[in-house]
């Protein structure tokens, strides 16, 4: 008996290991060296101009080596007229090195600038800038400038918003759910709204070798799985008392719009960095007022629960400053890669928080979804955050 | 259970911090490294621990010289016919398969005759018999067109000389005079051109001109991503070439340059000379100067012989008054020393 369990489970350990080693055997043959299966064309050098900083009489460009080949950065221009140039620390840019290419140059704040980058074999790549600012120095002042802004655009709407309370408090049962797929909807929009500007940013300023879209993608799917895992958990926790399961969910709901106000921080910081202030106002006014309905999708849940002013400001805050650190990072430190990552996940969240909310009011309504109210709620949530979006 | 979750929330924010360092401080930490400062032509001062991208300043080692080929006259292989008629014979050899490194580190596959882009000068005197071994080195179809005055079947066109050693011989006799562009003149015309299948022609009249410094401009344009836009422009191929190494020659000195316009894409080229004017016979036909100018504006294959003098000495810029093309390479200098030779000291009016 012992001696045939034995043999069938090496039998197993075999079966397992067997295609392995076919698998092995084949990449081996199709990608190893010497192997010349796969020699299908020509591969195309590409660089990737990340960010281009004005400072003072120089410009200063981060180039990368987005293509499947080593580079050899052999020259610079502006707006397409040859200048002399530094590369740091060298022209060799293996795949995905980076290199700064500094540029002297006496350009002109506010004008647009088009920069350009000829690799070894001729080929030249270049990255229009809207117009020329000089690059924002991480000082004190700036630093309290984009709080400011970030408690303006976060926390002060997220605040409003929760002010919804008492009322939402008030209403039936009905209304209540009603107010749950609002949040729903409303959540929904701002998710496809991340996505499309995590697409958007990728397109504009990513490599093709970073598969933009796939990357979003990615990272929303390891997001929503990493928040769904531990949202569960903590769900389940708090299930034993009833007065702090909204709470939970209130706190998931807040993440996640945290994380989304993150990346509308990033995107007004880039958008100072850039010098587009008439473009940064208006993100700026069109987030802030956007924003008060994202308290109202952290109020909506809390209702069902004992008030507790303390833990609603921390939800607000919780929410609503990582709008600041959006600004902090968006302006001091901007690089599109993390900008994608930082609005995928939290696209990726704000998914996560609309499976839970739907699932809590499944519960709550007896099983049922499909009531005039959680549709009805659904669909004017959606409704709510186009007409304040066309502001942004 | 609270510990896996925690697990999990730990490994995505370390993703997350891993990838925002990476982005966000692409710079890395380098070695130190020793600082260099050097200055560029527009007056700029740049201290840099990296390399120096200028197309001016870096010593290069381009494979071809445009101050050699500035003087370079081929006069041929000379015998005479029994009527004391002057024959003269070239070889000259087409590829189409070089790479040549055009400016400081940037290589461009050529189509040469006789391995450079221009092709030799070909000089010869009006009446002497011109006749040229064409052979097709390279992979394609290419011929050799001469402007000028010559028999139908010697013009280049219809008698395409196929690839890999491909032969032909073109005979016909100089003339007119004046300075002549030759060049390939097989479809896809204007690439064969844009590649570099060209060369300069020069008939001297039989009474020769008077004496001079002579020297020919090629003034030229590569295009190297393909768009139908030139990304270089020079005077004998190199971009910025005569800038950092300025043409040397003396006051009082009679200068003859023979210049054609050869650049594609563009529909002018032009050129201007500082701090003088010069006598400009179009495509020196005429004995005559047409023009006491410091500025001429060429169109595709226009070409002339300029001639002048400096009186001082020093520095003097030469270019393309169009200012994209200066900008993008076509700009020299030519160095004017006191002539040595010259008359010590010039006698006014007796």
């Amino acid at each position: 008996m012992e001696l045939s369990n034995k043999s069938s489970k090496g039998k197993m350990i075999a079966s397992g290991i067997i295609p392995f080693v076919f698998l092995v055997i084949m990449m081996a043959y199709i990608f190893g060296p010497g192997a010349d299966l796969l020699d299908l064309g020509i591969p195309l050098p590409e660089i990737t101009m990340e960010k281009v900083d004005f400072v003072d009489s120089e410009i200063q460009v981060i180039v990368r080596n987005t293509g499947p080949i080593p580079v050899e950065v052999a020259m610079a221009d502006i707006n397409d007229r040859i200048q002399p140039a530094a590369v740091e620390p060298d022209r060799y840019l293996n795949r995905y090195e980076t290199a700064l290419v500094r540029i002297p140059f006496e350009w002109n704040e506010a004008e647009p600038y088009i920069i350009g980058i000829t690799i070894e074999d001729g080929t030249r790549f270049e990255k229009e800038i809207e117009a020329a600012a000089p690059a924002l120095e991480p000082t004190l002042e700036l630093a309290a400038f984009f709080a400011i802004i970030g408690t303006y655009v976060g926390i002060i709407p997220v605040m409003i918003g929760l002010l919804w309370l008492p009322f939402i408090k008030k209403i039936s049962k009905q209304k209540y759910h009603f107010f749950l797929a609002l949040t729903a909807g409303l959540l929904l929009f701002l998710g496809i709204d991340s996505i499309e500007e995590a697409i958007e940013v990728s397109e504009e300023n990513l490599a093709g070798s970073f598969n933009g879209v796939l990357l979003v993608a990615t990272v929303i799917t390891f997001s929503f799985l990493g928040l769904y895992y531990t949202g569960e958990k903590l769900v389940s926790k708090a299930g034993s008392s009833r007065f702090t399961k909204p709470v939970a969910i209130a706190l998931m709901i807040a993440i996640g719009i945290g994380l989304h106000n993150f990346g509308e921080g990033l995107a007004i910081g880039a958008a100072v960095g850039l010098g587009s202030i008439a473009f940064s106002t208006f993100l700026i006014v069109g987030f802030a007022l956007h924003n008060t309905t994202e308290g109202i999708a952290i109020a909506a849940p809390m209702s069902r629960g004992k008030t507790m002013i303390g833990k609603l400001a921390a939800l607000g805050l919780i929410a609503g400053a990582p709008a600041i650190f959006g600004g902090w990072v968006g302006g001091f430190v901007y690089s599109p890669f993390t900008s994608v990552i930082f609005l995928s996940i939290g696209a990726g969240a704000i998914f996560q928080v609309i499976i839970t909310i739907l699932k809590w009011i499944r519960e709550e309504g007896d099983k049922n979804l499909s009531s005039a109210a959680v549709a009805s709620g659904f669909a004017i949530g959606m409704l709510v955050m186009y007409l304040t979006s066309i502001f942004v | 259970m609270k510990s896996r979750s925690g697990i999990m929330l730990i490994f995505l924010v370390a993703i997350a911090t891993v990838s925002v360092f990476y982005t966000a401080l692409p710079e890395g930490i380098n070695a130190q490294q020793e600082e260099k400062t050097f200055v560029t032509h527009t007056g700029a001062v740049v201290t840099t621990t990296g390399e120096v991208l200028d197309p001016l300043y870096t010593s290069a080692t381009v494979e071809f010289d445009p101050m050699e080929y500035l003087r370079d006259f081929n006069y041929g292989r000379v015998s005479q016919l029994s009527d004391g008629t002057t024959v003269r014979e070239f070889t000259i050899i087409a590829n189409d398969d070089e790479i040549m490194e055009v400016s400081p580190g940037i290589f461009f596959n050529v189509w040469t005759f006789n391995g450079t882009v221009p092709g030799p000068t070909i000089r010869a005197t009006e009446g002497d018999i011109v006749r040229v071994k064409f052979i097709n080195n390279g992979e394609k179809e290419h011929t050799m067109h001469f402007h000028g005055i010559h028999p139908a079947g010697m013009d280049g066109v219809f008698e395409p000389v196929g690839g890999n050693g491909g032969q032909f011989v073109y005979e016909f006799e100089a003339g007119p005079v004046g300075v002549h562009p030759y060049h390939c003149h097989v479809m896809p015309l204007e690439e064969h051109i844009v590649r570099g299948l060209y060369g300069v022609f020069i008939v001297d009249p039989k009474e020769e001109r008077p004496p001079a410094d002579e020297m020919v401009m090629v003034l030229n344009g590569l295009d190297m991503d393909f768009d139908g836009e030139n990304n270089f422009y020079a005077a004998n191929t190199i971009p910025f070439y005569y800038q950092h190494h300025p043409i040397q020659i003396n006051t009082d000195e009679l200068i003859r340059v023979y210049v054609v316009n050869m650049v594609e894409f563009d529909p002018i080229n032009n050129l201007h000379l500082h701090g003088n004017l010069y006598n400009y016979y179009p495509t020196g036909t005429d004995i005559v100067p047409s023009a006491y100018t410091d500025m001429i504006t060429l169109s595709q294959t226009e070409r002339g012989i300029m001639e002048f003098e400096y009186e001082y000495p020093g520095k003097y810029l030469f270019h393309a008054h169009k200012v994209e093309f200066s900008e993008k390479g076509w700009v020299g200098i030519f160095l004017v020393n006191e002539n040595e030779n010259a008359v010590e000291s010039k006698e006014y009016g007796t």
